[in-house]
């Protein structure tokens, strides 16, 4: 998909005074594309949107609607390098003045979320237009768990949903974009994730959030979540140590934001004891790889959690960051084998899962608690930069 | 007589321990020589193997000495030419990261290399100079350029050993299976005694009964391993094929040690 032109010619001959906004569409089913472009239509009535699809969109069913087709990209279940490379590429050559991206199974977005993240970046005061999306309670652990306490408390965003695959995008933030996007496409990782989130922070632009309502998220591709979860927290990881000179500078938290209404959670809890299973089977056996990472104050906190009883199976908050925060260290130092580490820290993840599940079963609200989760981190973080900067320091 | 007695008496006792005397002295002189021929015999082998020993200090030091200025060099060079970020971009998906960063490893790689180089040159003059000088056959030679060729085998079985062990322990704890440590020691000694068979295999120690031995042993341990395998789970790997079947089409990322969602309910870690 990646273009042969590069950012800097393109930005070069572009003019940023285009007639509106362009829409990227994810390769999707026929009836979805449908959906989306009447969803379009509802949102933006009078307006000539820019429809940028790999599918066959007949013009004549769709009057107030440029559609250009694009060549098809691999099939993913979350933005890629070459999503953004290709979006800032077609925005250039048709003049848009921002881009909206919607990703696999966007048809179940309301039109208001859809005029919501494209209004936002029309108008000059937002750069990044990242979507919170209204999810079942059991649904996107991975990001409750660590990509949003993790993001939030290094990169001073509330954005709940950092790998959000709908987003709102000024000219400018696509550049940006496009520019970390080519760094991977130059060596054929189309695939790669890119973390716009972080990108912006980090280049001072302006991040507005959109409560979207429910949306159908897609399932990745990859059956297996060992290599999801590697690949995903990898990349994140390898983000972090990039922007290390950024966030570990103190900044300013945004304000509080209240957490968004969710769907009542299930009258049955789910069934905790094959996470604990494993994460008993792995405290039994990966404890001499679990001791190269972590601490011994994080270790002992692990042994009495594999004490605990299945009905009262708690992991602290102030653990669960220490440990992620000891993982993305070792990450950092290369202390084993990426790969090792990073399979090291499923069982962990699942015993927060289950311990996530205890605690909401018990009454307390899933997103309450995640927040709390995400306070912790931001109150850990120091934690993290004396770690960082002193890896070699006596650390009980 | 009395002269005659007295000759007798100086002269026996002299004509009775002369002849001890004289095979003392024998012995002795005959030792001392054998001795001071085989100090001689030293000696001499010593001289003949001394240029090539010092030749061999000379060739180490040296291509050591040029190791660490092209270690130190490639480090400064590819840190500055920012090659890491380059290989974790390269590699952003990749199964394998090395432990250490990719500039440590090829500076680390191009200094051991010159070190090699420079105990094979040193080696190398070392038998020559002494093929040219030496009289008698010696069978150590031959084993000093065998022994770095092994000790590297010994480096890299044991390096490949320990990854394999942990990459088993780790893929066998997430995939919920009870026998995760035994399958891992299993596969790290199945390397270190195939490791250890190409080491006497390359000393040219043993022979025929390394080979043999090496046999038994390795298929012992694939046996045993089978074994293990194939009874402790026997269930695993029915429930798993047929799961496989009755799933087969469906995308769902949950792994083995997940919950099993109920009626209504689904539990989506991404």
């Amino acid at each position: 998909m990646a273009t042969a032109d590069s950012i800097s010619e393109i930005s070069a001959s572009s003019t940023p005074h285009g007639p509106g906004l362009l829409v990227l569409l994810a390769n999707m089913p026929a009836e979805d594309l449908q959906d989306v472009l009447a969803n379009l239509t509802t949102s933006y009535p009078a307006e000539g949107l820019i429809v940028a699809t790999t599918d066959v969109v007949p013009t004549e069913s769709w009057p107030n609607l440029r559609v250009i087709p694009i060549p098809e990209t691999p099939a993913s279940w979350t933005l890629t390098a070459a999503d953004f490379l290709n979006a800032y590429h077609l925005a250039s050559e048709n003049n848009a003045r921002a881009i909206l991206i919607l990703g696999p199974g966007a048809a179940s977005l309301r039109p208001s979320a859809l005029r919501d993240l494209g209004d936002a970046v029309i108008a000059p005061t937002t750069d990044l237009a990242l979507p919170c999306y209204d999810l079942p309670p059991h649904v996107g652990l991975v990001n409750s768990a660590i990509l949003y306490p993790l993001t939030r408390a290094l990169f001073p965003s509330r954005a709940r949903f950092p790998l959000a695959i709908d987003l709102g995008l000024s000219l400018r933030m696509a550049e940006r974009l496009a520019v970390a996007a080519q760094r991977f496409t130059t060596v054929n990782q189309e695939s790669a994730l890119i973390w716009p989130n972080n990108e912006a922070t980090v280049a001072g632009f302006v991040v507005n959030e959109f409560a979207v309502g429910r949306r159908e998220i897609p399932q990745p591709t990859e059956t297996d979540i060992n290599a999801i979860l590697a690949s995903v927290t990898g990349s994140l990881f390898a983000d972090i140590d990039a922007k290390a000179a950024f966030w570990q500078r103190p900044r300013q938290v945004p304000p509080f934001r209240p957490p968004a209404p969710q769907a009542p959670a299930p009258d049955t809890a789910p069934d905790i004891g094959p996470m604990l299973d494993s994460f008993h089977l792995a405290y039994a056996n990966l404890q001499e790889i679990w001791s190269l990472v972590l601490p011994p104050h994080s270790l002992l906190g692990i042994k009495r959690l594999s004490a605990a009883s299945a009905a009262s199976f708690r992991m602290p908050d102030a653990l669960w960051a220490r440990i992620v925060f000891d993982f993305l260290l070792a990450y950092r130092l290369r202390t084993i084998n990426r790969g090792h580490l990073l399979g090291a820290l499923i069982p962990l993840y699942l015993a927060w899962v289950a311990s996530h599940f205890n605690i909401t079963a018990s009454g307390t609200d899933p997103e309450r608690h995640i927040e709390t989760v995400a306070a912790t981190f931001e109150a850990e973080k120091p934690y993290l930069v004396s770690r960082w900067r002193w890896p070699d320091r006596f650390n009980p | 007589m009395q002269k005659v007695l007295a000759i007798m008496l100086q002269t026996l006792p002299d004509k009775m321990t002369q002849p001890v005397y004289a095979d003392n002295a024998s012995v002795w002189h005959h030792m001392s020589d054998a001795l001071h021929q085989s100090v001689y015999r030293v000696l001499t082998l010593l001289i003949a193997i001394l240029p090539g020993i010092l030749a061999l200090f000379v060739a180490v030091t040296v291509f050591t000495l040029i190791g660490m200025a092209v270690s130190a060099l490639l480090r400064s060079g590819l840190s500055i030419a920012k090659f890491d970020d380059y290989i974790a971009r390269t590699r952003a998906n990749g199964d394998w990261a090395p432990a250490t960063s990719p500039t440590a490893i090829i500076a680390r790689a191009a200094f051991w290399a010159f070190v090699l180089l420079g105990l094979i040159i040193g080696v190398s003059a070392f038998d020559a100079s002494y093929a040219t000088a030496a009289v008698l056959p010696i069978s150590l030679v031959p084993y000093l350029t065998h022994a770095v060729g092994a000790i590297f085998i010994l480096i890299a079985g044991t390096l490949i050993a320990r990854f394999l062990a942990r990459s088993v322990l780790i893929g066998a704890v997430n995939a919920h299976l009870q026998y995760a440590r035994f399958l891992s020691l299993g596969v790290k000694w199945l390397v270190l005694v195939l490791t250890a068979a190409m080491v006497l295999d390359h000393l040219e120690i043993g022979g025929v009964v390394v080979e043999l031995a090496f046999g038994i042993l390795f298929g012992g341990i694939v046996l045993t391993l089978s074994l293990a395998v194939g009874i402790g789970s026997r269930d695993l790997v029915s429930r798993s094929l047929e799961s496989h079947v009755e799933r087969a089409g469906e995308h769902v990322a949950v792994p083995p040690g997940s919950a099993s969602p109920g009626p209504g309910e689904t539990v989506r870690h991404f």
